[in-house]
């Protein structure tokens, strides 16, 4: 009996419309959240895992040294390295792809280069036009690090206090 | 094996005759226990040095293969493997002599010769020999060994007298 | 041999980590704790090695012994109660873990080794997370080994099992511990390189990656290839392998442990063969050859075209104007296969004994050849007189077995044109002209029979002829006579000798009267399979005689047919009588060729190729010179569109409409074969037979020679690292001293070898211990490459 005369209350007196407006009323005048993208961006982590890199030493000389661990931990089996002795002796890879419509983006590969080679950028921007683009060789790779070296230097050394 | 390098052409009849009296000393089975004597013996007959010739020969005339002979002569400080002065002067640095104060005996010498451990004087007439282990003459340290023969409590105004009566 | 060892008073009884177990009676810890599968861990401890007792890693914890323990070098005693996981134990094992990886680097990402390092692994459960050791890591400078082993001496923890294996197998010292101390390093010293035809099982036996293999360096990781079983294809001795392979390519061949044959190692020839496989002329497509010109086509179009060339021979010149030729290492599969269909087609044609030069006494030989002596008895033997060969550079596991017998005190006699290079001590090598070699058997087997004139066989007296019948031959029949374990070895010589019917018959009357074994060692790794698939123009698959013989390998190009089908093989470089090869096979109307590389010749007289695979990548099986049936999978594409030689046989068959091709697997093929063969035993025993005539004697200068180590097959032939060994790099021919001086030749000189109508150049090497009259040369070079027969007349100029 009494749960009707309290529904009777409610919906007479528009509590619920009410309750809805106080929570528009307080959102009113907070401080905007959603940002105008592409023109504005959200701030990013220096940890962000984006597109992949491999990154040189400041002499010139690629990091990779074909060791494979990073092929080796991928879980989704995004990573293909050959390798073979390089003119001079050196361990190196001949082929280095990565499937970006394989790769989910763990970081695992980042994790266990052990020469910092492989690295995840802060680009998350990108797309394909053709099929066959989602497979990124190891020019590109070197190349995006070689763009993007100063912030990727400038991203690990953040955070290599925490490591 | 190239005619060269058989042993009765690079061991003269005297070394050869040593190097038997060495062998007899030993049954049949343990030829190559008259190694290092035999070596000694090339040694000596070669300017106090060895080369991989003299080291092949060795090892050809008693029956042992190249390689123990080269391991043999690179395992001890006695063998040279290199051309060396006219008199080697052995410091030992051991424990005993490091303590009595070898450094400073090393020391002394490579400043008054101007050269280094294992290194050998400009006129050739002094190798300093690199890390030289213990010579078995504690009682008297820091001592030395020239040529063959013992200097123990040794001070740098006697190794200098020894040195200089070098010729 | 020793029956007791089961015997309770041989074992003891010793407790370790609580759990009692029997041990050998002096035996070491570690055996004991190996076999009872307790794992104690170790470096330098080899089961096949000499106990060196310096790594100092099997440290335990044994009761009442003040000190840990190296469980490899502490022999074991009744009662004894030994804790191998104890807090002593591993604060020992700890210890030693610290001290050996202060001076080794932390290049585990680039060093091949990682994944399948033994340093490695026990790090992870005895090492430090962090290393305490803050000084200068020594740095040692790497030393050429020579084309075939990388080294990264800075890695090396000194183990010593490279040293103690070259010393002990292979019977070469050639490496050792140099210096002293913190100086020491692992080297040959004189930068000489190592040399051992089984010099690339140190790469296995390096617990670190101080030591790995060239050929496969940074190709791929331990983790990453698949592996797969396989049988040595080189020789008859059936060598187990594992094939590692990557994406479809063989990346490195190890050794598959069969105490029985090749314990576990393997020759240099087996492991580094694979290389050949990706030699710049493998034939990727099928090509016919129109007006003159190559061109790819399709299988279809080059089947249709072969099945074409092969039927109109047939039609237009008989069924017996074809013949067919096999590569003594096929696979049973491709020889039953090809048997059938060149019988399938009426010929009889078909041959896979391409350097046998004498087959009078094939009808008479037993179902198929092989060696009376298991492979593992080799061991015990006291007494071997190998006739006809190098073991080393034939059946380096032959020759492996031969040296742990001499290490028993064995002699073993060597009877052959040229004196090698042997590894262990010989009780003598008598260099033996050709000629010469029938009537030294034949005056050894009358010095045996002496005083049994009922025993003697006809014929065999006149064989002796005016050679002296005591001296030497006295003396291999005294040593063969008062031996208890003697064995007579016939190697590939007595295979290629014009008269190897006799020495085959007279062998087998020595082996009666001495009580001996006769091993005959056979081309290739399957002649015994050639025998068994009807691979033979006398023999039909199952081993049963056939009715009329056809025409055997050496026939088949001295009398010259209209069509040649060939398989896996160059005649030009493999034949008996290459330049008779070369010759039949251009003047044949029609050549059709399956063939894993594209070789030199065949691009002049073939008509057809067909690509087919080679090592690796076809299933087949091998009956090993011992009867063993070995089968094992093919484990990688072959390269382009080739295809396995048993598919395109098949097809071939379908295509000339002969009956019973439809396999949709090779086993069924290998269940077929063996079916009939049924349960065939190890027979060496053959009837003696009066020789048609009694003497061969040359005038002039007499070649000799069987395939070099690394020249054998298409695949060793194009193995780029061990053809740079220097095994493989020994001159072209060999001649005595006493013939260099008369031909005014020099070592290292070139010089004109001319056979009939084909002459080569050549570089002469001069070595003592060749026979005189005889001009060594090796098959399988280039410069032998269509000269005349292995054994034979030859005339050396200077050039």
């Amino acid at each position: 009996m009494s749960s009707a005369v309290n529904e009777f209350i409610r919906s007479f007196f528009l509590v619920e419309l009410l309750k809805g407006l106080r929570l528009t009323g307080r959102n009113l005048f907070k401080r905007k959240v959603t940002i105008q993208y592409p023109e504005e961006k959200a701030p990013q982590s220096p940890r962000f895992r984006g597109l992949h890199a491999l990154r040189r030493y400041p002499n010139g000389e690629e990091r990779c040294i074909a060791c494979k661990l990073c092929e080796a931990v991928c879980p989704a089996l995004a990573i293909t390295i050959e390798s073979e002795p390089r003119e001079d002796g050196q361990r190196r890879t001949t082929r280095y792809d990565i499937d970006l419509f394989k790769c989910i983006y763990c970081g695992f590969c980042e994790e266990s280069c052990p020469v910092d080679s492989i690295v995840e950028t802060r680009i998350h921007e990108y797309h394909m036009e053709a099929r066959g683009e989602n497979i990124i060789t190891k020019q590109a790779l070197l190349a995006i690090g070689d763009k993007y070296e100063q912030q990727l230097a400038r991203d690990r050394a953040m955070d290599a206090p925490y490591r | 094996m190239s005619t060269e390098t058989r042993p009765e052409n690079l061991l003269s009849a005297e070394v050869r005759r040593e190097i038997d009296h060495w062998l007899a000393k030993f049954p049949s089975s343990g030829r190559r226990s008259a190694v290092i004597p035999a070596l000694h013996a090339v040694q000596d007959a070669n300017d106090g040095y060895l080369t991989e010739d003299l080291m092949d020969a060795v090892a050809d005339y008693i029956d042992m293969p190249r390689t123990a002979v080269y391991e043999v002569a690179t395992f001890y400080t006695m063998f040279d493997l290199k051309p060396v002065g006219r008199h080697k002067v052995n410091i030992c640095t051991n424990i005993a002599c490091w303590l009595m104060g070898s450094d400073d005996i090393v020391s002394h010498c490579e400043r008054r010769l101007g050269i280094g451990l294992g290194e050998t004087t400009p006129d050739n007439r002094i190798t300093l020999k690199i890390e030289e282990e213990c010579l078995a003459a504690c009682t008297g340290g820091p001592m030395m060994v020239v040529d063959g023969h013992y200097h123990t409590h040794l001070t740098p105004e006697k190794v200098d007298e020894i040195l200089d009566k070098l010729e | 041999m020793n029956a007791k060892v089961d015997n309770a008073t041989d074992t003891v009884t010793i407790e370790v980590d609580g759990v009692e177990i029997q041990a050998r009676k002096g035996a070491m810890l570690i055996e004991a704790t190996d076999n009872a599968d307790i794992h104690v861990p170790r470096f330098c401890y080899h089961r096949k090695l000499s106990i060196a007792a310096n790594c100092r890693m099997c440290l335990v914890d044994v009761e009442k012994a003040p000190k840990p323990l190296p469980a490899c070098a502490t022999p074991v005693a009744d009662g004894m109660k030994v804790r191998t996981r104890s807090e002593r134990a591993l604060k020992a094992q700890k210890g030693v873990m610290e001290f050996l990886l202060i001076n080794h680097p932390l290049d585990c990402p680039i060093c091949d080794q990682g994944g399948e390092c033994e340093l490695q692994d026990l790090a992870m459960g005895y090492g430090r997370g962090v290393s305490r050791f803050s000084e200068r890591k020594r740095v040692v400078r790497d030393e050429n080994l020579g084309p075939l082993i990388a080294t990264e001496m800075t890695r090396c923890i000194h183990c010593t099992r490279c040293v103690r294996f070259l010393d002990e197998v292979a019977g070469q010292p050639e490496l050792g511990g140099m210096g002293r101390g913190e100086h020491m390093t692992i080297s040959t010293y004189v930068e000489r390189g190592v040399s051992s035809e089984m010099s690339g099982n140190i790469i296995d036996l390096c617990p670190v990656g101080a030591l790995t293999s060239k050929p496969f360096r940074f190709s791929a990781r331990a983790w990453e290839m698949l592996s797969h079983p396989a049988v040595s294809p080189h020789d008859c001795t059936g060598s187990n392998l594992q094939i590692h392979h990557l994406n479809g390519r063989v990346k490195r061949v190890v050794p598959r442990e069969q105490e029985e044959i090749n314990e576990c190692w393997i020759a240099d020839r087996d492991r580094f063969s694979y290389q050949g496989l990706y030699s710049g002329d493998r034939l990727t497509a099928p090509m016919v050859k129109r007006d003159g010109e190559w061109h790819e086509v399709d299988w279809e179009t080059a089947l249709g075209e072969a099945a074409e060339c092969l039927r109109n021979t047939v039609r237009e010149h008989g069924p017996d104007a074809l013949g067919a030729l096999i590569s003594p290492s096929a696979t049973v599969e491709e020889m039953y296969l090809l048997g059938r269909l060149v019988r399938g087609l009426g010929s009889r044609n078909i041959d896979a004994r391409i350097r046998t030069g004498d087959f009078s006494d094939q009808i008479a030989r037993p179902p198929f050849p092989a060696s009376g002596l298991p492979l593992a008895d080799i061991d015990r033997l006291d007494t071997v007189l190998v006739f006809g060969g190098n073991p080393r550079n034939d059946h380096p596991i032959i020759n492996h077995r031969l040296r742990k017998a001499t290490l028993n005190g064995a002699r073993i006699h060597f009877v052959d044109p040229c004196s090698h290079d042997i590894n262990y001590p010989v009780a003598g090598q008598y260099p033996t002209h050709p000629d010469d070699m029938v009537a030294l058997l034949a005056a050894v087997a009358e010095s045996l029979l002496e005083g049994d004139d009922a025993g003697f066989p006809d014929g065999l007296r006149e064989l002796i002829g005016e050679t002296p019948a005591g001296g030497l031959a006295g003396k291999l029949a005294a040593a063969l006579a008062e031996s208890d374990n003697p064995a007579i070895l016939l190697g590939p010589m007595v295979e290629a000798h014009p008269r190897g019917a006799v020495l085959r018959s007279i062998a087998q009357i020595i082996a009666r009267k001495a009580r001996a074994r006769v091993a005959i060692l056979t081309d290739g790794a399957n002649t015994a399979g050639a025998w068994l698939a009807g691979a033979v123009p006398h023999r039909e698959a199952g081993g049963g005689a056939v009715d009329r013989p056809g025409l055997d390998a050496r026939a088949m190009m001295e009398q010259p047919l209209r069509a040649y089908l060939l398989h896996a093989l160059e005649p030009e470089q493999d034949c008996w009588d290459a330049a008779a090869a070369r010759a039949a096979l251009e003047q044949a109307d029609s050549v059709v060729v399956m063939t894993t590389f594209l070789g030199e010749g065949m691009q002049r007289y073939a008509d057809v190729l067909l690509p087919v695979g080679g090592f690796g990548e076809t299933s087949g099986s091998f009956v090993s010179v011992e009867g063993r049936w070995q089968s094992f999978p093919g484990v990688a594409p072959p390269q382009g569109q080739g295809r396995p030689a048993w598919k395109v046989l098949r097809v071939l068959g379908n295509l000339l409409e002969v009956d019973g091709f439809d396999y949709h697997a090779s086993d069924e093929i290998t269940d077929e074969v063996r079916g009939l063969c049924g349960e065939l035993q190890v027979q060496t025993e053959q009837p003696w037979q009066v020789p048609e005539y009694l003497r061969t004697q040359g005038q002039g200068l007499v070649r000799a020679g069987t395939a070099g180590i690394y020249a054998g097959d298409p695949l060793v032939r194009r193995a780029e690292a061990l053809q740079a060994t220097p095994l493989a790099r020994e001159p072209d021919v060999i001649i005595g001293p006493g013939l260099a001086r008369e031909l005014e030749l020099q070592d290292g000189s070139v010089a004109e070898v001319r056979q009939g109508d084909v002459a080569a150049r050549a570089v002469v090497g001069i070595r003592e211990g060749v026979a005189e009259g005889v001009v060594w040369m090796p098959s399988g070079s280039a410069a032998a490459a269509g000269l005349g027969p292995l054994i034979g007349p030859v005339t050396l100029t200077r050039a």
